[in-house]
């Protein structure tokens, strides 16, 4: 039983986040129904995107903090070149280029100039938000064309065409990492590096790859932000890459790499949103949201540490325990049999 | 087929130059290795292995020279590409991915997906006649277990070049004896393998041709028989360092040692139980056994990194209990871990701060750096330290040289009970005759040393007395006759024959 949930964070959070929209439903009626879920989950698509494209980098064993610049900074690309009178599919590629050139950026620095992720990051999150500020003269970009506020618009089941992209986004991730080879090694640069260059993987192409794709992801948010809103704040964008990586965290995505599932980030992404929503529901003011999304936060951490130290304790003690039995003369079968119960020890 | 292969060259360096910064570590260094061959490496801490061994795979880019395998050169520094052309080093210290399964692990990197070489590796698993659990987590194998999925790594694939950078120093005399069978079978198809030991038994074994490195030169090649072990010493060593070869330190004379310093009894813990034993002043006790047996739990039960689940402890008579390793090191008893580089050492720190990282709770809340740094170079004029000064960072040295500031570290807390766990894995011929010396000359001056290894050569060259643990349990006890064959019978216990 606490392998399992130990082992599945998803089913952990999933049975949290039933058991809390239960306890939701009764205290306030009218929360458990379509409209609401159709709400939470548009709500979720920025923090969605930016947070798959922050766990591809953790994932590596780098860390993104520039996601919320990056996404300001495309935003303001989308929105000064439509106001420009450039077409809505030639804006958006620009956008996403945009992205992919900043992301690539935060790659050329950490894998090939070998600077610090947190360090070179921290450095872009400026520069990029300076950037956009430049170029808006710190001025909002507003009157965006309506085709593309219509992006956010629904195409039936509460669902818009972005939400669709956001979700093919995500199952081309999972598909990428679990059934490529090149996505098997993002895995193995984040576990060890060394051993991961050493049996020949392209370590820094594969975290260069990591940022630009983390780059392309915090574009699209950007293009949802815009089409969402309706218009560019010269904030936008800001802040989220921590709440990102909070979710990674909540997600099963460990900060020292090598692991992490893309369903446990969409899961803890969806799970964050819903408490925002909740809270509007119960009338609290919105000032609670930052406190309770960090108790929270820190309560299922809390309890998978010590699952996860019960859990350890259970191995060791197993694997001990082979020690005890052993009979006197035990051989060459006493130690087949203690291998065997060592394997079966650290199933 | 066979006959046809043994013809050709496997592998061929030519004058490889390499410096990092000013010092150049390789000076022109060639080598030839023919297929079929097992070819030894040997060379003392600095003299250029480990980078030669590097720039052959692909990790390192040489300066100068040319590298060919299977007759084809290596264009650059490329380990996918060396591995391609055939080559496949089996490091020292296996690289792991703590996160995945067993299996994932040897096949990352290859085309097939692990489940279409599942059966491939299963049948290497059983030609190598160990056991392994693939789908188990990776982070959960033991050191001697990781070892083998190394050599699997090289195995499935294909390898006609294999480079096993002392390959031994982790495994039981049984999986060497194992080891060594499979490493004649690859000969026999034709595989070149470049076999890098400090154990000259070991070499003489297995090899047919050895070649020596000293300061990045090649000073000593060609086939095995032709050189004695003396001459394979000297040309390793000596001429450099000017010291006179000390070989195998006398033991203690007298018999009657001093006083009893430590006395454990019955003590149990996570991997062992029941073990009593006493160690006296002026005493070098070994504690022999294979891997597994229980013996570094035990060590770290004792110096209180592990909790106990029975017994007492008693340090010249008074009984130290909730031992913790402060409390440990302040009554005098210290202990030297086994890896130096996870639990030894502070790699990135100035030399002087791990020579004092013992004594650091005892010093003033203002630190004197200036005492620290004399405090090193007292231990590095005693040991002989190779380094450039107390303010270089422990990472920089050989593995001989990280050993002995490890040594100095312990010492520098004067103790009583000196616990030695396999002082000389990894280190060279010199280095380790130096601190076989300094054990014996520790001893002399009244220090009770327990000595572990899985070395049993070096036990029965330095224990007065010897106790075997085998599964977690004592073997057995010698005081007299000590011998290799002796601690293998009760090491393995004493239905078995030792494969040794």
């Amino acid at each position: 039983m606490l392998n399992i949930v130990a082992r599945n964070r998803v089913l952990m959070l999933l049975a949290v986040m039933a058991a809390a929209c239960l306890a939701l439903g009764f205290a306030a009626p009218g929360y458990l129904s379509a409209a609401t879920a159709s709400v939470i989950l548009s709500n979720s698509l920025v923090l969605l995107l930016i947070s798959l494209g922050t766990m591809l980098v953790i994932l590596t064993r780098n860390i993104d903090v520039s996601s919320g610049s990056i996404l300001g900074l495309s935003a303001a690309t989308l929105g000064m070149s439509l106001n420009a009178g450039v077409s809505l599919p030639l804006a958006i590629a620009l956008c996403v280029l945009t992205g992919m050139a900043a992301g690539a950026l935060n790659g050329l620095l950490v894998a090939y100039l070998r600077i610090p992720s947190i360090v070179a990051t921290l450095g872009t999150l400026g520069l990029y938000r300076g950037i956009m500020l430049i170029q808006t003269g710190g001025r909002w970009i507003e009157d965006l064309p309506q085709n593309l506020k219509a992006l956010a618009g629904g195409i039936g089941f509460g669902i818009s065409i972005l939400t669709v992209t956001v979700l093919g986004l995500f199952i081309l991730a999972w598909i990428f990492l679990r059934r490529t080879r090149f996505g098997r090694y993002f895995y193995a640069v984040g576990d060890n590096r060394d051993a991961a260059h050493h049996l020949g993987v392209p370590v820094r192409r594969v975290q260069f790859t990591a940022f630009v794709a983390s780059g392309a992801c915090a574009a699209i948010a950007g293009l949802i932000f815009a089409a969402q809103i309706g218009f560019i704040p010269n904030q936008a964008g800001n802040g989220v890459e921590l709440k990102a990586i909070a979710v990674n965290v909540l997600g099963g995505v460990s900060l020292l790499g090598g692991s992490g599932s893309v369903a446990g980030v969409f899961t803890a992404a969806i799970f964050l949103t819903s408490i925002d929503s909740a809270l509007v529901f119960l009338k609290i003011p919105a000032f609670w949201n930052d406190f309770i999304a960090g108790a929270i936060l820190l309560i299922v951490l809390l309890l998978d540490g010590r699952i996860r130290l019960l859990i350890d304790r259970r191995i060791r003690a197993r694997r001990y325990a082979v020690h005890a039995r052993t009979p006197q003369g035990g051989g060459a079968t006493g130690k087949i049999a203690d291998k065997a119960l060592l394997a079966e020890a650290s199933r | 087929m066979t006959a046809d292969l043994a013809a050709g060259s496997a592998a061929q360096l030519t004058n490889i130059w390499k410096s990092y910064g000013p010092v150049p570590v390789l000076k022109g260094v060639s080598l030839a290795l023919q297929q079929g061959e097992v070819h030894a490496l040997l060379g003392g801490n600095g003299a250029g292995k480990s980078t030669l061994m590097k720039i052959m795979s692909g990790l390192v880019s040489a300066n100068a020279g040319s590298i060919e395998i299977n007759g084809v050169p290596l264009p650059h520094a490329s380990p996918a590409l060396a591995q391609q052309l055939g080559l496949y080093l089996v490091p020292q210290e296996a690289h792991i991915l703590g996160n995945q399964s067993v299996l994932e692990n040897i096949c990352l990197g290859l085309r097939p997906s692990p489940r279409a070489l599942r059966k491939r590796v299963e049948q290497l698993i059983a030609e190598l006649a160990v056991t392994l659990d693939l789908d188990a987590q990776a982070a959960t194998l033991e050191i001697a277990e990781r070892q083998i999925v190394e050599i699997l790594r090289g195995l499935v694939r294909e390898a006609r070049v294999l480079i096993l950078d002392e390959p031994t120093s982790a495994l039981t005399p049984f999986e060497v004896h194992a080891l060594f069978q499979r490493v004649r079978k690859l000969q026999a198809q034709g595989v070149g393998i470049f076999f890098i030991s400090h154990k000259l038994r070991e070499i003489r074994e297995i090899c047919g041709t050895i070649s020596v490195l000293r300061d990045g030169a090649v000073v000593l090649s060609g086939p095995l028989d032709t050189y004695s072990d003396a001459e394979i010493i000297d040309a390793m060593s000596r001429v450099t360092t000017g010291a006179a070869p000390t070989g195998a330190p006398a033991k203690r004379s007298g018999t009657g040692a001093g006083p009893v310093r430590l006395s454990v009894r019955k003590l149990s813990g996570e991997g062992f139980r029941d073990i009593s034993l006493e160690v006296r002043a002026g005493e070098v006790l070994g504690l022999a056994g294979v891997v597994g047996a229980g013996r570094t739990e035990f060590s770290e039960t004792l110096f209180g990194l592990r909790r106990q689940s029975g017994g007492s402890v008693a340090l010249d008579g008074v009984e130290l209990a909730n031992r913790s390793p402060r409390r440990c090191i302040d009554a005098g008893l210290v202990y030297l871990p086994e890896d130096r580089q996870q639990n030894g050492l502070f790699l990135d720190a100035p030399l002087y701060w791990n020579t004092s990282s013992y004594l650091i709770h005892r010093l003033p809340f203002l630190l004197r750096p200036g005492h620290e740094r004399s405090l090193f170079d007292k231990f590095r004029q005693s040991m002989g330290i190779k380094c450039t000064g107390p303010g270089q960072s422990a990472k920089a040295l050989s593995g001989g040289n990280q050993q002995k500031v490890l040594m100095s570290k312990c010492l520098s807390a004067a103790p009583k009970v000196l616990v030695l766990d396999e002082p000389t894995r990894g280190v060279d011929v010199a280095a380790r005759n130096d601190i076989y010396a300094l054990i014996r000359k520790l001893a002399a001056d009244g220090v009770a040393v327990i000595l572990i290894s899985s070395d049993f050569d070096e036990i029965e060259l330095l224990a007065d007395r010897v106790v075997v643990m085998a599964f977690g349990q004592l073997g057995g006890e010698l005081t007299e006759n000590i011998s290799v064959d002796a601690i293998a019978r009760l090491a393995f216990g004493a239905g078995e024959q030792a494969h040794a």
